[in-house]
């Protein structure tokens, strides 16, 4: 089979009527850029005969073969595509596909077939394992963000040299400081205590090795993300994540013309000074703060508040957003648009604070779990510091103190200041409220995929509920929700939110995401090429 | 839960994993009475939500093959009695041996295999290219390859029997940890849990890497040890591997799902017992991606997607336990399936059911029995083939 030509370059991929980049695994939904920043499958292409590269994280060089994943003949016309027709209410894998007998195998065939994104690497691209270094130092910092600089410019300015990991390729390192560009930690297990170093965290750079760390104290402040939201659509092109917009969307020639953005907070303030002139409206899912109302009557914006986003319609692209007032009541109604930029919500990255065994928190404000941090930072776990988004700063001052903070938590001797866990909170997050009225409501017609990795659907989860299945983990494995390339981090929050709703429960009690590492997907080469543990050899 | 009834069970089983499903779902076929299921974590959290959704034939001994040639033509069936797909796909198990030592070894297991029947097959190094062609045969000095070995996924397998055991109206109690087990006059009369006592003439002891803890609750000394194995799964690929592959030198096995990630792990030492939680090593993912990379190079680009682990319930002989405790009347085990347990739980349930009913059963008491850990002149037979 030919090489399908390569898509656009990965840094203005499918804009408005832009040709989607892959298609989606089971239905073979188009597919185009969502998050820009490297954990969704939506631009998924094969580089050099290496499947499944995020092409929003990768700078392809002339003469370099991209090709089309998931898709034939073409991305933009995928004969498989017919699936998502056909099966309007989706396909069961887990019911269907029993009779008759002598089908089964061939059912199977099929479905085999169509799982999976990518093929495997192309022989020519097999090495040997990329070789990793073993590196051991007394402080880590890992992010190198606002908060994550703060932290490292206080440990230098203290006579030290931390290591600091930056996932981001290219930034001006802190003076002083061993810093690793592009380099995200991935791995951080529970310390053990006896060890001069107690700390073990396992890093994937981005030259394809890995980095074995040794500290005995790390401040994490790894920062946040922008959420998505469930609504009928919300997996076409052109809904995109503020992030998403902000990568993949340069001012100077941006991709959409005029975008619906969602949230009525920061996010949305920050999305209008950059793209002003290319915004519609601004929707939020309950009110919206005064200078975003301000800068969006300049900018002559109309806005939205307490509204639904119920859907988008147009297959290829966002041609009109579906809305409804909330309450009831109103009819609902739509707005043109060819983009959906999602700003109402950032969520703290819980993944290493987890895996060290840190006690986790329900954060209310934010609808998502987050480590147990004192004034400090100091999380639980001895040793072991959050700073920034990871401690709940929300802005950039807050996210400088927070890192001073912690640099000054790791420095200190003697004990360490274990926090408390907060007293728990009668606080609603606002999506709560959202949702059931979204649900009662009903977002309209066309598949509503709540996790677009999988394909999975919202009425797959809903009738999981009905069949008496409770829990997020129960679910999430019942129905493949959250078991994709980005391993939940955008159903899954929206998740526990539902099933709350449809469980009689509060968040919280449906359960704790497990976060099973590492952080984002690492080639086993660079795993193997992990040096050998020198204190397995001592 | 203070509304949960406490009487009048039939049989109690401790553990809802497969084995405490599929026991409790053959006592209620059989017209057993009032069956309840008590589980402390949510469906499938132990190792049948953790395993590698291996079903194989090839073992050392010939009862093992029996039974699980048994097991296999019920996974074959299993969509059609209880509604939901396990996808049981027949892609055959490919073991590879690096060394003379082994390649005797795996022609033992190919005589066990075809003195039952089955078509197992003895391969040069090369004939294992037939099988997974993506394979580096460096250091492979035999395979053996039995077509009709295959993997199944796990979930829809736990689902469809807890949703079997309630439509025939038995219990299945989440979130109730069993505490204790109660007896009178040297039986057992029933067990208490974190939601108060159960009566119940029956207790079966189905929980898994924590059997040796509940037999412990009885006051009962078994050699039950759990040790942790841990697994991972990579980015999902389009199909390209069809059978599950070990190699023995290392224990290193894994298949391709029909998610199309692959699954698989090899073990690393850790201390034994149920203390440490299920975490995630770098020893482990350090070994495992070097064995796996070096078996099939093309991998190396692809992706760790998540990596977790589980407890296996090993007996000193390899052989499971099935039936009574003589040394307690009323206090059955149903443990000790080491890393099989899944594969064989639609035929050994069928031996536990029928020994909690008082029924005879096919079992060789000195392989299966409780008591022949107690038997001082114990039959020295092993089943050692515990890889994958
Ligand atoms: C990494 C790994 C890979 C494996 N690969 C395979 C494979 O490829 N093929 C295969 O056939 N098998 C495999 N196995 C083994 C298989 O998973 C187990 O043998 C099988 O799942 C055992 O089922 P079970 O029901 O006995 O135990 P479990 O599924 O562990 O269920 C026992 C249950 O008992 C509960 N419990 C424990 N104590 C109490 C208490 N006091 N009160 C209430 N509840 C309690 C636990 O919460 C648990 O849910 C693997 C196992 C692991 C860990």
């Amino acid at each position: 089979m030919e090489p399908d030509p390569p898509p656009p370059p990965p840094a203005r991929p499918a804009g408005h009527g832009s040709p989607p980049l892959t298609r989606s695994t089971r239905y073979h939904r188009p597919r185009a850029p969502f998050c820009g920043v490297g954990y969704c499958t939506n631009c998924l292409v094969r580089v050099n005969g290496v499947p499944n590269v995020r092409s929003c994280q990768y700078d392809a060089a002339p003469g370099e073969v991209v090709e089309v994943e998931n898709a034939w003949p073409s991305a933009r016309f995928d004969v498989l595509a017919a699936f998502d027709v056909l099966f309007p209410q989706g396909i069961d894998t887990l019911r269907g596909f029993r009779r008759p007998a002598f089908a089964v195998p061939w059912y199977q065939r099929v479905v085999r077939r169509l799982a999976g994104t990518g093929r495997l690497p192309n022989p020519s691209t097999a090495r040997a394992p990329s070789p990793g270094r073993l590196v051991t130092t007394d402080f880590v910092v890992v992010g190198g963000g606002c908060a994550g600089r703060a932290a490292a410019e206080s440990l230098v300015a203290a006579g030290h040299r931390p290591v600091v990991l930056e996932r981001e390729p290219r930034t001006s390192p802190v003076p002083g400081a061993e810093w690793f560009p592009g380099t995200t930690g991935v791995f951080l297990p529970p310390p053990r205590a006896e060890a001069l170093r107690p700390f073990e965290l396992i890093a994937r750079r981005s030259d394809g090795s890995a980095l074995d760390l040794r500290a005995r104290r790390v401040v994490v402040a790894v920062g946040g993300y922008d959420a998505s939201l469930w609504f009928a659509g919300s997996d076409r092109p052109g809904v995109l994540t503020a992030e998403g917009a902000e990568r993949l969307r340069p001012v100077e020639r941006p991709g959409f013309d005029h975008a619906v953005v969602f949230g009525g907070g920061p996010r949305t303030l920050q999305i209008l000074e950059r793209f002003g002139n290319h915004v519609e409206a601004v929707v939020a899912p309950g009110a919206i703060d005064p200078d975003v109302a301000r800068r969006a009557s300049e900018l002559d914006v109309p806005l939205f508040p307490r509204t639904l986003l119920l859907g988008v319609v147009g297959r290829r692209s966002v041609r009109r957003v579906r809305l409804a007032p909330r309450g009831g009541g109103q009819p609902a109604f739509s707005v043109e648009a060819d983009a959906v930029v999602l700003a109402h919500r950032r969520l703290p990255h819980p993944q290493l604070f987890f895996q060290a065994g840190a006690r986790m928190e329900w954060r209310p404000d934010v609808g998502a779990y987050g480590p147990t941090v004192g004034p400090s930072g100091a999380t639980t776990v001895p040793g072991l510091a959050a700073a920034g988004e990871s401690a709940g700063a929300a802005t950039p001052d807050r996210a400088r103190a927070s890192g001073v903070a912690a640099a000054n938590a790791v420095l200190a001797g003697g004990g360490w200041p274990a926090p408390d866990p907060s007293p728990p909170s009668a606080l609603h997050h606002e999506l709560e409220g959202y949702y059931q009225e979204l649900l009662s409501t009903g977002p309209g017609p066309g598949k509503v995929v709540v996790c677009p990795c999988e394909d999975v659907l919202l009425g797959e989860v809903l009738e999981a509920t009905e069949r008496g299945y409770r829990g997020i983990e129960v679910i999430k494995r019942y129905t493949g929700l959250g078991t994709g390339l980005c391993q939940g981090r955008y159903c899954l929050p929206d998740a526990l939110l539902v099933l709350a709703l449809r469980e009689h429960r509060t968040p919280r009690e449906v359960g704790y995401i497990t976060q099973r590492p590492p952080v984002v997907p690492t080639a086993l080469g660079a795993l193997a090429g992990l040096p050998d543990d020198p204190e397995a050899a001592a | 839960m203070s509304d949960m009834p406490r009487r009048p069970y039939r049989v109690a089983i401790v553990g809802g994993g497969i084995v405490g499903l599929f026991t409790a779902y053959r006592l209620l076929r059989a017209g057993a009475g009032p069956v309840v299921v008590l589980e402390r974590g949510f469906l499938s959290s132990g190792a049948s939500g953790r395993n590698g959704g291996g079903v194989r034939q090839q073992w050392d001994s010939r009862v093992t093959v029996r039974m699980m040639r048994e097991a296999v033509q019920e996974w074959r069936h299993f969509g059609r009695e209880f509604g939901t797909n396990v996808w049981f796909r027949q892609g055959g198990y490919l073991f590879l041996a690096t060394t003379p030592a082994e390649v005797t070894r795996l022609r033992q297991v190919t005589e066990a295999v075809r003195a039952e029947g089955l078509d197992g097959r003895l391969l040069e190094p090369s004939g294992a290219l037939r099988y997974a062609p993506s394979l580096s045969l460096d250091g492979i000095a035999g395979a053996t390859f039995l077509n009709t070995d295959g993997t199944l996924y796990p979930f829809p397998g736990v689902w469809g029997v807890y949703e079997a055991v309630r439509a025939l109206g038995g219990e299945v109690r989440l979130g109730v940890e069993v505490t204790g087990v109660r007896t009178e006059a040297g039986r057992v009369v029933g067990l208490s849990t974190s939601e108060g006592p159960v009566d119940a003439a029956a207790v079966v002891n189905a929980a898994g890497g924590w059997s040796g803890d509940v037999s412990r609750l009885a006051g009962l000394a078994v050699p039950n040890v759990a040790s942790r194995h841990e697994i991972l799964a990579t980015e999902p690929l389009k199909p390209f591997l069809d059978p599950m592959v070990i190699r023995l030198a290392d224990g290193l096995y894994f298949s391709q799902t029909m998610r199309g990630e692959v699954v698989g792990g090899l073990a690393v030492p850790h201390p034994t017992g149920t203390r440490a939680g299920v975490p995630t090593s770098p020893a482990f993912l350090r070994s495992m991606s070097r064995s796996l990379v070096r078996l099939i190079p093309a991998l190396a680009p692809v992706g760790v997607l998540r990596a977790w682990s589980g407890y296996y319930d090993d007996t000193p002989d390899g052989f499971p336990v099935i039936g009574e405790d003589p040394r307690l009347p009323g206090f059955f085990h149903a443990n000790g399936f080491s890393g099989h347990g899944f594969m064989l739980s639609p035929a050994s349930s069928k031996r536990v059911a029928q020994s909690v009913l008082g029924e005879k059963t096919d079992l060789d008491p000195a392989l299966f029995s409780p008591g022949r850990f107690l038997d001082p002149h114990r039959r020295g037979e092993a089943e050692g083939l515990q890889p994958g």
